[in-house]
């Protein structure tokens, strides 16, 4: 690993339902801001639940240059606003790279939603012949990544990639892949997904949803909440990073992916392929369990989930688990599916960054079971180092990123 | 609604879902250790059935059933509560 | 940085489910089309598509109900299945080694996501499908293949539209080159659907029939567009030495590969992205053009497209470009999306093997604008040696490996 270049994190840009932009978010994650309302975008009258995490106050023209706002989805509006403040934030001047070599690497649930709910809305009224092209312009989850080169002319590798609650953290291993082989110089990578119908359906059905709160860890947790959002991270080689004199938010010290093989919606009960993923990560990092100082849950709020990710973080750090502070953002930002584990990479950025943990919010009452330390309700001092990820989707699909603090 | 044509019907519905026999499928077997089923096939079967008699099923009726019986039993109920 | 064995394959196309029957049937010029009836074709004037009508898959797929699994799972299970015994990987070997997955598509299964979105608009929404649920994620395939095939490595799905099969198998490539992974099943799929159809006959992308019956010829003067075809392939990637170590047939070895996007937003890629993503290919391979055996090209019969791409070979092979032979198999097996890329290859992998490139069918006058190229109107014999893949999408992704045996 010695000869493997250094990767770091040099921007970072997000649109979420608890604020916009590196700046607003943190400060809404450490005051413990909620994003929950009732669901606004369609008629939620046939359904048992109604509460949702959407964002009210996006402007897409205050992002969108160069495309047109009324021809792409609400997920490569996100993604080129999130995209965009991750280069501001960066301080990368365009006009000094080579964009052959400036790629972007998408995660994602659901791509663009809205245009087939509008085919099949057609499709049941009889009106297919008037579909028009938007199932191939708009529809495909690879014109995500698509709108964000051409917005910003990047001509390098793009790529979705559509582990759905994982993606993110999909996206930024191969981004940083990428990078260490010298494929590209800069690489941007996030998640983008907006709320869907068809996915608020889905989860409905499964009665995954929470009708007032979402409550990671509590003893009285109810579901998830879905959401929407983007966040990217411009990740480039460390030493160019150092030339350019950019600041630098910390390394993307490696990852681990793994397959549950086990079933489509629930997670392997002896948290086995999570752990292999956490294990795998801590390797490829050279970094020891003792030395993480805070994990990023996946926390989706569901009973399952939260109770297998603790069994899942026990088996991987034994007695070490009860003295790392853990806690899930998703208390107060929702699910926002495939770009949930990009903006949890930037929190644990951000956490590194600001030597500070976001809480685990709506913690009343912890469960028995899930009984590490969850930061609950209130953002915590720390010393963090060593911030690992954690991020899991349907298909038994498990992620674990780790970030370390960039040595001068 | 007879009980014999609901009991058909449910099977019917697990027949779908997993491909076993109706005929062959027992109003005492369990989802879980007699027919080997997982959670989603539990809950599409659920489905299946409440779209074939018209009806929603709670949260807390989904999660009590264990056995085909369980299934028929809170079919009779539903139907007979409306009728009532 | 490690070498990457090809070891087996798996294919489920039209013409049948082996590499070599795939590599016969295109070696003699066998057609791919199947006349769609017009309850098929919608509100289409198109005609042409290469459905694969006599999938069955409880030939591949025992022991476990099929329910859960939708077409697609089902098409990339039954490849995995080839895959896994073609390479010799046996159930009890996958106890012992987690073995990866990373599938290409463009629309994991658009189909049993518009009828999970269309159940819920007709019937309400406390009525749609659990199980189809599971499948609306673009990455179902890949995990219900894993599950049943107890895959446990790395579980990944790359969506480039019609590039993703050959960026998955770059993406596969890179993982074992730089050491993190020593077996990956590595491919594409896409089946074809209604929906996918319609979708392309609406964008104005497919074949127009002008009332003749042929099925749309790459390069050829009468191309208007291309026939939607479908598959699933998929390759066993091993790092060399361990395929070598437990004795497996090495069948060929990936060099490299490369991509590169267009971003002028107008949908089309320009010949200029095309020859980068070729440029790169032979860069990461450390080859220089002149050493190329054969390309297989990515034209389907679009109109811009197949024109850039030959613009692109012309300028990338430069005084080679009229020697080196030129196949598109896509004359044959249509468009099939996120497969295209991977059966490209299997189909070129065999090409080498054998030492016969199938021909472009019925290519008989490339039009005007086309570059002179040594494009193979029949199929011919060829040198072992090494292959290019091309994949170009219509809407700016262009993506080239290079293959050796």
């Amino acid at each position: 690993m010695n000869s493997v270049p250094s990767i770091v994190v040099t921007g970072l840009g997000m649109v979420t339902p608890i604020g916009t932009g590196r700046e607003e978010f943190w400060n809404a994650l450490i005051a413990g801001k909620c994003g929950f309302g009732p669901v606004q975008s369609f008629n939620t009258s046939g359904y048992s639940v109604h509460l949702g995490a959407e964002i009210l106050d996006f402007e897409p023209k205050d992002h969108v240059v160069r495309l047109r706002t009324r021809v792409i989805g609400r997920s490569s509006q996100l993604a080129i606003a999130a995209a965009r403040l991750a280069l501001t934030d960066a301080s990368l001047d365009l006009e000094t790279i080579d964009r052959r070599r400036a790629g972007v690497c998408v995660g994602t649930t659901s791509g663009e939603p809205h245009f087939i709910e509008r085919f099949d809305d057609r499709y049941v009224q009889g009106d297919i012949a008037n579909a028009g092209d938007g199932l191939i312009r708009g529809y495909p989850c690879h014109v995500v990544p698509s709108h964000v080169a051409a917005e910003l002319e990047f001509a390098g590798e793009t790529m979705m990639i559509p582990t759905a609650c994982a993606a993110g953290n999909y996206a930024i291993a191969h981004a940083s892949d990428v990078l260490r082989a010298g494929r590209a110089d800069i690489m941007l990578a996030g998640g983008a997904d907006c709320f869907s119908r068809i996915t608020y359906t889905g989860f409905a059905r499964l009665g995954a949803i929470a009708p007032e709160l979402c409550q990671p860890f509590d003893r009285n947790r109810k579901g998830m909440v879905p959401g929407e959002g983007a966040g990217f991270l411009l990740l480039e080689r460390k030493d160019q990073a150092i030339a350019r004199g950019a600041r630098i938010y910390c390394e993307v010290a490696g990852y681990g992916l793994s397959c549950d093989a086990h079933h489509m919606t629930a997670a392997h009960p002896q948290g086995e392929g999570a752990s292999r993923a956490m294990v795998m990560a801590l390797k490829q990092s050279g970094v020891a369990a003792e030395d993480v100082d805070y994990i990023s849950a996946h926390g989706t709020g569901t009973p399952t989930n939260d109770r297998l990710e603790t069994i899942a973080m026990k088996k991987t750090f034994g007695e070490l688990a009860y003295r790392i502070p853990v806690s899930s953002v998703k208390s107060m930002l929702g699910h926002t599916m495939g770009a949930a584990s990009a903006i949890e990479a930037a929190v644990c950025a951000l956490a590194i960054t600001h030597q500070q943990i976001p809480p685990t919010m709506n913690l009343h009452e912890q469960d028995p079971e899930c009984d590490l330390d969850f930061v609950p309700n209130q953002a915590r001092k720390r010393k963090v180092k060593v911030a690992m990820n954690n991020a899991y989707a349907f298909g038994g699909n498990n992620s674990s990123l780790l970030f370390r603090a960039s040595a001068a | 609604m007879e009980l014999e044509v609901i009991k058909i019907k449910v099977k019917e519905a697990i027949q779908q879902v997993t491909g076993v026999d109706a005929a062959g499928i027992s109003d005492s077997a369990s989802y879980i250790d007699d027919l080997d089923l997982d959670s989603l096939a539990i809950l599409e079967i659920a489905v299946a059935v409440e779209s074939e008699f018209k009806f929603q099923a709670t949260d807390e009726e989904l999660s009590s059933i264990r056995t085909v019986e369980d299934t028929i039993t809170l079919v009779k109920r539903r139907i007979f509560a409306e009728v009532a | 940085m490690k070498r990457v064995a090809i070891t087996g394959a798996g294919v489920i196309t039209s013409f049948g489910d082996s590499p070599a029957a795939l590599h016969s049937a295109l070696s003699d010029g066998e057609k791919a089309a199947y006349r769609l009836e017009d309850c098929e074709a919608g509100v289409s004037a198109c005609r042409q598509g290469g459905h694969i009508g006599s999938f069955q898959p409880e030939t591949y797929l025992k022991g476990k109900p099929l329910r859960a699994l939708d077409r697609t799972g089902r098409i990339v299970a039954a490849a995995a299945k080839l895959a896994l015994e073609n390479s010799g990987w046996t159930a009890e070997i996958l106890c012992k080694h987690d073995v990866g997955l990373v599938l290409g598509t463009m629309f994991g299964s658009v189909h049993t996501i518009s009828e999970f979105d269309r159940r819920g608009l007709t019937h309400g929404a406390s009525y749609v499908s659990p199980m189809d649920f599971a499948n609306t994620v673009l990455n179902a395939a890949a995990g219900q293949t894993a599950i049943w095939h107890n895959l446990r490595g790395i579980n990944s799905t790359i969506a480039c539209g019609a590039t993703s099969g050959l960026m998955a198998l770059g993406y596969a490539a890179d993982l074992i080159r730089h050491g993190s992974q020593t077996a990956l099943l590595a491919g594409g799929a896409d089946e074809f659907c209604f929906e996918a159809f319609c979708g392309f006959d609406q964008a104005g992308l497919l074949c127009r029939c002008n009332g003749h019956s042929e099925f749309p010829v790459p390069f050829s003067a009468q191309r208007s567009g291309f026939a939607l075809g479908e598959g699933a392939v998929l390759l066993m990637l091993e790092e060399w030495s361990a395929a070598v170590d437990r004795g497996a047939p090495i069948l060929g070895e990936i060099r490299g590969h490369g991509s590169s996007y267009d971003p002028a937003a107008n949908g089309e890629c320009g010949p200029e992205t095309i020859a980068q993503a070729m440029n790169s290919a032979l860069y990461d391979s450390g080859i220089r053009a002149a050493e190329v055996s054969c390309i297989s090209a990515s034209a389907n019969g679009s109109v811009f497209a197949d024109r850039n791409e030959a613009m692109a070979i012309r300028a990338t092979f430069n005084g080679s470009g009229d020697a080196v032979p030129v196949t598109a198999i896509k004359s044959m097996v249509g468009e099939a999306l996120g497969a295209s890329g991977a059966l490209q290859t299997v189909a070129l992998l065999q090409s080498l093997q054998t030492g016969v490139l199938p021909g472009i069918r019925g290519l008989e006058q490339p039009g005007p604008e086309i570059p002179a190229l040594n494009l193979c109107r029949r199929k011919q014999d060829i040198n072992a040696g090494f292959g290019l893949i091309n994949s170009v999408g219509f809407d700016g992704n262009a993506c080239s490996l290079m293959i050796s045996v």
